[in-house]
């Protein structure tokens, strides 16, 4: 009997899954583990893997469709065998009542952290079978060895498929800032003549070739780019949140002269224990935490209908990657010591921007702290990241006059945005919470108590 | 120039070297009137008389120890070993009291002599006689060891091998001593340590010894047919070996292929390799390095075992296309 | 009184109280090694003579300054007779850079080129084909000296000894073969180890005079070994002299002497040959007992001395590692 190929439930917020491509056609056999779609989920793309063998009978839905969790998408079965000319609707295996279980949540939960593909990908990348000449090109022309077929026994990358490689995508050789210039204002760098070593695109560059399009830009009409993808996905989700929550901000300005202290301090000793350098992005991380600790209304998740005081305090880290944005998760922050936590944002930082993240490292947030603090920007309005009840947005650090004890100083001080979901909290006590938050900033050595 | 054989380049050299220097003497096993187990030595204690060209007993131990403590107090003697599988019960005076003496005492002495014994297989004188043990001496910190191929090179590096201060362990091969070239009459020095690029080629470095750098000429010559432009280099010395000319061989090649006769498991190949794998060429190898020897194996009697037991020509035309093949 | 004493010309009476003395430097440096090997202040292992000071003493006094010695792993004895400073042995014990071989050699691998001394030797009978290449050199180059060549009873078994024995037969050589037999090769007693009476019958088999020994005597010693020597300088050849004598201390450290019985050891003790040395000394007037006793205080002195000097000298720096490395 032919088997049900359904769109799996990938993390307790998932409804839905966007197909990003089959990786077989209809009649090609399957093996168990191979992968054989690629969807997107509102956190991660990720290979779904088949559960069966046999061969794909039936796909029933094409990439960039929209699919509800549980929804037959294919069978998988013998050659011969009748399937639906249709999708029989939800897996038969699924019940709504089985859906919102522990066992089905946390199975599904294991299927994803035990999804090879992702890490055979990752393995293919940083353990290419390749000559050392081979390396030797690739690195010296900044390519990455991964993406060279290599026509050596199987398949060894030899310096001569490199030397091919880097030829044949000569045009394509530009820095990482060029690249992002160019994504930005969306300007294809395919007929553009780099000026850089070897020819690499600089980001000069981009911004001539913006500058002369701009002059002719009633001949040529602009680029265009579906919203799909991660895209997608954020703009779903903002659009959500500020249509569904009632947004409240509050800005502070935070005195930073004890964090700067703490971390000049803390700075070597971390950086011994872990080689990584102290931020004061994991200070505010754990001062947010002991704070949420006190404050179970910020600390909150309201679902349908319902607050949820969240026993763990787990905070979500916006990070900025590749055409999008990802909130990795901390866990535990309040009971964690600087050192790990540093160990962690970094390591989770990390893994975003190489978008090599597991799924439940993007779960269970209970709040999340935005930081553009690099940038010039002091308060802003973050948008919440639904069902979390709060999120914290960091300016930036800067040197100002204030007053103290009379007299006026220069402090650096930091501006700090709290954007809150009226329906579940209230003005009180998120001012509170805000007032503990740089409370605790302004005496940070409490935290190592 | 004039041509002579490899055989008469050995004596040669030795005899020019004998009218200048009192101090030089050979000694061995019937290298008197009857001229040496190869006819090397022949007619030369007609010239230089029983003293110098002296008969020894069937003792290699006392024979090698007798010329390290010779060489210690002042003369220059050259040790002839009928052949060089007899050097295991020599072993002692080499190892232990040759390769030793100077670096033990301080600094203090120095032992110059040269050990010339033949190795090698292909005479049909089977598993005794014919063996290629030079990876055992080239491993001994204290002796240094020459493999010449070409009677051009036997003459010049058996001239430094005597003005040597220190023990050289000198390897001629047995069927190389009926081959001809032209060799300079007058007495001339090749440095021990400068290896020798036999043939310039781009596309593949074979690193070949003794006998094998005719082979992997030969298979060089057929390569070229096929459009494989072949790098021979012939080390000539395993200690000191000059490293520098194998690794710019391999950088501009980016291919490696070492040959010897002598067993490959333990053989110098793997040294060889290793050198290339540890240096700065490294980088430039664009195929896994292929090491050519002997068969772990006795060498055995019938003559078409024997062959089978060693690198031929075909087997290092193989070789070198198996690593061209994805240039 | 009437002098009884028949002895070599140059064995002058100053020359025997310094035989005296130098039994005693024998005695006190080895005594020290073993304390300080005890103590754990030297490393490594080493092999003592006390009780054999006649052998080394007596038979290198019957030399001329310009033969030679080559020596063994029990060599301190030998070194100190052919010259050696004291001091500079003592530093090379300790390792340090101001010894013999800047401590590089150790106990083993003391030599003094200068005095003659090629080098004590490691391995059992290696150094004896040395002394027969030492001694082919001054036959060749006419330079009139006799190496005397030293190894135990268990040396008389290895193959070197055989060879080098048949071989300075056969070419006459300036070298006398002196067989310390001190009843053991390590805990193989000679009576096991060896089926006949007298090692020194061994020398029949190669055609030269051999000749046994009472090894604690000094006299007898001095007047055989210069016999062996200055026959071998008239171009007699070679001849073996075996001395029966006795070690009192183990083998190496660590030896619990379990293979012997101490009332063996007792009957040796007896045998002292310093003292039987100094009996004949004063029976013949040439020391008194007071004098005998301030040539050993002196002596004391000298090795106090020597541990002072060695203590207090610099260990080798590593950057000389590669120093006297020639391949």
């Amino acid at each position: 009997m032919a088997i049900e190929i359904f769109m799996p439930k990938l993390s307790s917020t998932m409804e839905v899954g966007t197909l990003l491509q089959w990786f077989k056609e209809e009649g090609d056999p399957v093996e168990i583990g191979e992968p054989l779609f690629e969807i997107m989920t509102d956190k991660i793309n990720i290979e779904v893997e088949a559960y069966e063998e046999g061969t794909l009978l039936k796909k029933y839905y094409e990439p960039d469709e929209e699919i509800p969790v549980n929804q037959v998408i294919g069978f998988i079965g013998e050659e011969s065998e009748e399937v639906p000319s249709s999708s029989p609707g939800l897996s038969s295996d699924s019940s709504s009542d089985v859906d919102d279980s522990e066992d089905t949540r946390e199975g599904a939960e294991e299927n994803v952290a035990s999804q090879p593909s992702g890490e055979v990908d990752v393995e293919q990348n940083e353990k290419v079978r390749a000559t050392p000449a081979a390396r030797r090109v690739a690195r010296e022309r900044d390519l990455q060895l991964s993406a060279v077929a290599g026509s050596g026994p199987k398949g060894r990358v030899h310096e001569k498929d490199v030397v091919h490689y880097s030829e044949e995508n000569q045009g394509k050789k530009i820095t990482p800032l060029a690249k992002k210039v160019a994504e930005n204002e969306q300007v294809s760098v395919d007929n553009l003549t780099g000026t850089g070593a070897n020819g690499k695109i600089v980001k000069d560059d981009v911004t001539d070739a913006i500058q002369s399009a701009t002059g002719s830009a009633n001949t040529s009409s602009p680029k265009k780019k579906k919203l799909a993808g991660m895209r997608k996905v954020i703009a779903d989700r903002m659009q959500e949140s500020v249509n569904t929550a009632p947004h409240v901000t509050l800005t502070s300005d935070i005195d930073m002269t004890k964090v700067k202290e703490l971390r000049s301090q803390l700075l070597p000793t971390i950086e011994k224990q872990t080689g990584l350098r102290l931020s004061y992005t994991e200070v505010i991380a754990k001062a947010v935490g002991v704070a949420l600790s006190r404050f179970p209304s910020v600390n909150a998740s309201l679902i349908n209908n319902e607050i949820i005081y969240n026993e763990e305090v787990n905070v979500g880290l916006a990070v900025a990657v590749e055409d999008g944005l990802m909130v990795p998760v901390l866990k535990k922050v309040n009971s964690k010591g600087l050192s790990t936590l540093t160990k962690e944002a970094k390591d989770i930082a990390r893994r975003a921007r190489e978008q090599k993240l597991q799924s439940d490292e993007l779960k269970g947030a209970t709040f999340t702290v935005s930081n553009l603090g690099m940038y010039a920007i002091d308060a802003f309005t973050p948008i919440i990241n639904l069902p979390e009840t709060a999120i914290l947005g960091i300016g930036r650090i800067q040197d100002k006059p204030v007053v103290v004890d009379q007299t006026v100083e220069v402090r650096p001080m930091m501006a700090v945005s709290l954007s809150f979901d009226h329906r579940a909290v209230d003005g009180a006590p998120a001012a509170a919470f805000l007032t503990e938050v740089k409370r605790i900033l302004e005496n940070p050595f409490e935290l190592l108590a | 120039m004039r041509e002579i054989t490899y055989l008469e380049a050995v004596r040669e050299a030795m005899s020019q070297e004998m009218r200048k220097n009192d101090d030089v003497f050979i000694l061995g096993e019937d290298i008197g009137v009857y001229g040496g187990a190869f006819g090397v030595t022949r007619g030369m204690i007609e010239e230089f008389g029983p003293e110098r060209i002296r008969n020894t007993p069937i003792s290699e131990a006392a024979i090698a120890g007798g010329a390290v403590g010779a060489a210690l107090t002042g003369m220059r003697p050259i040790l002839e070993l009928q052949f060089s599988d007899f050097i295991t019960i020599a072993m002692d005076q080499i190892v232990n009291q040759a390769a030793k003496l100077r670096y033990m005492y301080g600094g203090k002495g120095s032992v110059p002599m040269v050990l010339r014994t033949p190795a090698g297989s292909g005479t049909g004188a089977a598993a005794q006689h014919s063996q290629s043990l030079e990876a055992w001496v080239a491993h001994i910190p204290g002796l240094k060891v020459v493999q010449p191929s070409t009677a051009y090179d036997a003459k010049g590096l058996l001239k430094a091998a005597i003005d040597d201060e220190n023990p050289v362990i000198f390897y001629e091969h047995k069927l190389l001593y009926k081959t001809k070239g032209d060799v300079p009459e007058e007495q001339y020095s090749i440095p021990i340590g400068k290896a020798d690029i036999k043939r310039e080629g781009k596309d593949v470095t074979v690193v070949a010894t003794s006998i094998m750098v005719h082979k992997a000429l030969e298979a060089a010559e057929e390569l070229e047919k096929e459009g494989i432009d072949v790098e021979v280099i012939d080390p000539r010395t395993l200690v000191p070996l000059d490293e520098e000319t194998i690794v710019n061989s391999v950088k501009k090649t980016g291919r490696l292929i070492v040959v010897h006769e002598a067993v490959k498991r333990g053989g110098f190949g793997g040294e060889i390799a290793s050198v290339i794998a540890e240096s700065e060429a490294f980088d430039y190898l664009d195929s896994p390095i292929k090491r050519l020897g002997g068969l772990p194996i006795p060498i055995p009697y019938n003559p078409n075992l024997e062959k089978a037991a060693v690198p031929q020509v075909p087997d290092i035309i193989d070789a070198v296309k198996e690593t061209v093949r994805f240039k | 009184m009437e002098k009884t004493l028949t002895l070599p010309s140059h064995i002058t009476t100053e020359k025997l109280k310094d035989l005296y003395k130098q039994m005693w430097l024998i005695r006190y440096f080895d005594e020290k090694v073993d304390q300080f090997f005890a103590k754990g202040m030297i490393h490594g292992t080493t092999h003592l003579c006390v009780g054999q000071e006649a052998s080394a003493a007596g038979a290198i006094a019957a030399l001329q300054d310009k033969d030679k010695i080559t020596s063994t792993h029990r060599g301190h004895g030998h070194c100190i007779a052919k010259g050696a400073e004291t001091d500079r042995m003592m530093a090379e014990l300790f390792g340090r850079e101001t010894g013999y071989c800047k401590g590089k050699g150790g106990s083993m691998h003391i030599a003094d080129l200068e005095k003659g001394n090629l080098g004590a030797n490691g391995i059992v009978g290696g150094g004896i084909p040395l002394a027969v290449g030492a001694a082919l050199t001054s036959k060749m180059k006419k330079e009139g000296y006799v190496v005397l060549c030293f190894f135990g009873d268990g040396a008389s078994n290895e193959g070197s000894f055989h060879e080098s024995l048949n071989l300075a037969s056969v070419w006459d050589l300036p070298v006398v073969f002196v067989c310390e037999n001190n009843q053991y090769g390590m805990s193989g007693p000679v009576k096991e180890m060896v089926n006949i009476e007298n090692i020194a019958e061994r020398a029949g088999s190669y055609g030269i005079p051999g000749k046994a020994v009472d090894g604690n005597d000094m006299v007898e010693i001095i007047n055989t070994v210069y016999d062996a020597v200055e026959n071998a300088r008239s171009g007699n050849g070679p001849s073996l002299i075996e001395m029966k004598t006795y070690r009192w201390k183990g083998h190496s450290k660590s030896d619990a002497k379990k293979y012997r019985t101490r009332e063996e050891e007792k009957e040796w003790r007896e045998k002292d040959p310093i003292q039987r040395f100094k009996e004949v000394l004063i029976e013949e007037d040439i020391l008194t007992e007071e004098q005998a006793k301030n040539l050993q205080e002196e002596a004391k002195q000298e090795i106090d001395d020597a541990v002072k000097f060695a203590e207090n000298s610099p260990e080798p720096s590593t950057d000389t590692l590669l120093e006297d490395v020639y391949a």
